[in-house]
């Protein structure tokens, strides 16, 4: 490999044509990736993409079908021993025994990786108040809300701080406050200088917390790069025009395409879509050539974009939804 | 080798703390012998006749070869359920060696057994069984049949509870294959009264050969139609160590390889 002969210690992960078959489908076909140390990275897509499948290979979970993947300098196939002791895995689902209180799942992570008892619990208590968890320490993990259960999760991978910290969605499924408290927490940790991968549905969250992206679908890298280079691919805003039924939404579609401006079309939303590089100036434009057509719209507003937009600027088609591989397999 | 045990401890632990919090786990393990022992002591009891023998003395035997057989199926779930809930997902993730989560969950489930088999074989005193062992050892063989029997079907239910696909799947196969073994293995009617097809299956039944086994320690009945049956606790040994030569390594690839949900 190409790598041989750097430091191992700067480089995270090193993956080459990653690749993991369950039955015909390919759920990550020959994924390269590379994470230097100390950085955020984040793997973007939608549902059924393969980021879980590939932060399962990397944690040594799932053996890969080919390609090689090295983490914190460790073979994933042949030291996972290694890259377990490296690592720290926070998944989808909290990974943490339900018939336990939140304390006492804690005290059990912190007793099997080696600790005493004493240590274990003292380190149980300190990151029980770093995640402002203190009135619900007591409680069975079982009785406690999402948001709760996902802080202890995350509180449970940083009992020995690991080299590389593995997030799996950490905020799908969560309210809006609780995906503040984990954003401001991954903030903190990143600021410490801990290695993290992070895998996404949500550009926002890819946006606000990594340094680089790459974006996935069907286990292939679509594209790649830093969170505004990707923006720029994507267009920073976006237009949107909603039309009031499809012979509008045909009628707007010629209108608008014969007046030279780049449009994105979503027919089963009757939905126009208008890169705004220049905001406001845009929406201004494109109102008035709504306007000059006379055709009545139910909607037109400036956003910023989605993880949609970018499926349909870089793939064509919007982001699909398709049974997770982790199902097909089980 | 200390690390084995240290974290297989700590898992065994774990496991345990879950009983009195989830109370309906150990009824599950013996509400269903309960319901057998008083249907067959006080409403189909007085129906059957077995030769020189009280029906209560006839029945308990029987009762804790079918309590056993019904445990394998409460293991099968319980693992089925642990496995999907992702915690072992994290200790599989974590340098904790995978023959002690293995070892965690297997003990976890082999003392909840032991918990119910308590229960019933006190409720079997309760509604008047004897028994009559002959002496001290002859106890403890019994005893130890038991227990080894008990740690090979919580090993083959493990096994199965990671391999289906969810819970209700467990219960499901469960009731289709382990239910019928139990009822064929003279529990409750003695094998040589049946049919030629269950005969035969019964004849060759570990259950059976459990059965027989306590039946004939505690009571000195003998149970006879097969080499199995003539020879009860020599088979059981072997039935028992054939159960784990097959579902201990196993379950332990099938750990290596399966993934939660």
């Amino acid at each position: 490999m190409n790598f041989q002969n750097q430091d191992n210690s700067l480089i995270a992960i090193e993956a080459q044509g990653l690749t993991k078959l369950f039955g015909d489908v390919r759920a990550v076909d020959g994924l390269d990736l590379h994470v230097p140390a100390g950085t955020v990275f984040s793997l973007l897509g939608p549902n059924g993409s393969g980021k879980t499948t590939t932060v399962r290979m990397l944690a040594t979970l799932l053996k890969p079908n080919a390609g090689t993947a090295k983490v914190n300098g460790f073979d994933v196939a042949h030291q996972g021993d290694k890259v377990r002791r490296s690592i720290s895995l926070t998944g989808q689902f909290a990974a943490l025994d339900p018939n336990l209180t939140a304390r006492e799942n804690l005290q059990l992570i912190g007793r099997l990786l080696g600790h005493g008892r004493a240590a274990a619990t003292r380190k149980a208590d300190e990151l029980i108040e770093r995640f402002d968890a203190v009135e619900f320490k007591d409680r069975l993990v079982k009785q406690l809300s999402g948001g709760q259960r996902r802080r202890i999760d995350l509180a449970a991978g940083l009992i020995d701080r690991p080299k590389l910290l593995v997030l799996d969605e950490p905020t799908t499924g969560l309210d809006p406050r609780s995906r503040q408290v984990v954003w401001a927490t991954v903030r903190e940790l990143v600021a410490e200088g801990i290695t993290l991968l992070l895998t996404t549905q949500y550009l926002e969250e890819a946006d606000a917390l990594a340094d680089r992206i790459v974006l996935i679908d069907h286990g292939r890298e679509i594209a790649k790069g830093t969170p505004s280079e990707l923006k720029a691919l994507v267009g920073d805003q976006r237009v949107d025009v909603v039309a009031v039924d499809s012979q509008g939404f045909e009628q707007l579609k010629q209108e608008l395409g014969w007046q030279g401006l780049e449009l994105t079309l979503q027919p089963e939303q009757r939905r126009i879509s208008v890169p705004a590089p220049d905001e406001v100036t845009d929406l201004n434009r494109v109102a008035q050539a709504v306007a000059a057509t006379k055709i009545a719209v139910d909607e037109i507003a400036l956003r910023r974009p989605t993880l949609d937009d970018a499926f349909i600027t870089l793939t064509g088609h919007p982001a699909e939804e398709v049974t997770t591989e982790e199902e097909v397999a089980a | 080798m200390s690390t084995y045990i240290r974290e297989s401890a700590l898992l065994t632990f774990r496991s345990l703390r879950a009983i009195p919090r989830v109370p309906e786990r150990i009824l599950d393990v013996t509400i269903q012998p309960i319901v057998f022992i008083l249907l067959f002591r006080y409403v189909f009891g007085a129906a059957i006749r077995e030769p020189h023998i009280s029906y209560a003395d006839y029945l308990v035997p029987g009762i804790i070869g079918q309590g056993l057989a019904f445990g394998l199926i409460g293991t099968g779930t319980a693992t089925s359920h642990d496995m999907a809930e992702g915690v072992l997902d994290r200790f599989r993730s974590m340098p904790v060696r995978r023959l002690s989560i293995v070892t965690g969950q297997v003990l976890g489930q082999y003392c909840e057994q032991l918990l119910g088999l308590s229960v019933y074989v006190l409720l079997g005193l309760v509604v008047g069984w004897h028994p009559h062992f002959s002496g001290v050892g002859t106890g403890l063989e019994c005893l130890g049949l038991v227990l080894l029997a008990m740690f090979a079907f919580t090993w083959a239910g493990t096994y199965f509870g990671m391999l289906v696909r969810s819970p209700d799947a467990m219960q499901g196969v469960g009731f289709i294959i382990i239910f019928p073994l139990s009822f064929l293995a003279g529990t409750f009617v003695s094998i040589s009264q049946m049919d030629l097809i269950p005969r035969t299956i019964g004849d060759w039944d570990p259950i059976s050969a459990l059965v027989a086994t306590v039946r004939k320690l505690s009571e000195h009945y003998p149970s006879s139609g097969s080499w199995l049956l003539d020879h009860a606790e020599l088979s059981m040994l072997l039935w028992s160590l054939l159960l784990l030569a097959i579902f201990v390594p196993l379950a332990l690839r099938r750990f290596n390889r399966t993934l939660a949900a």
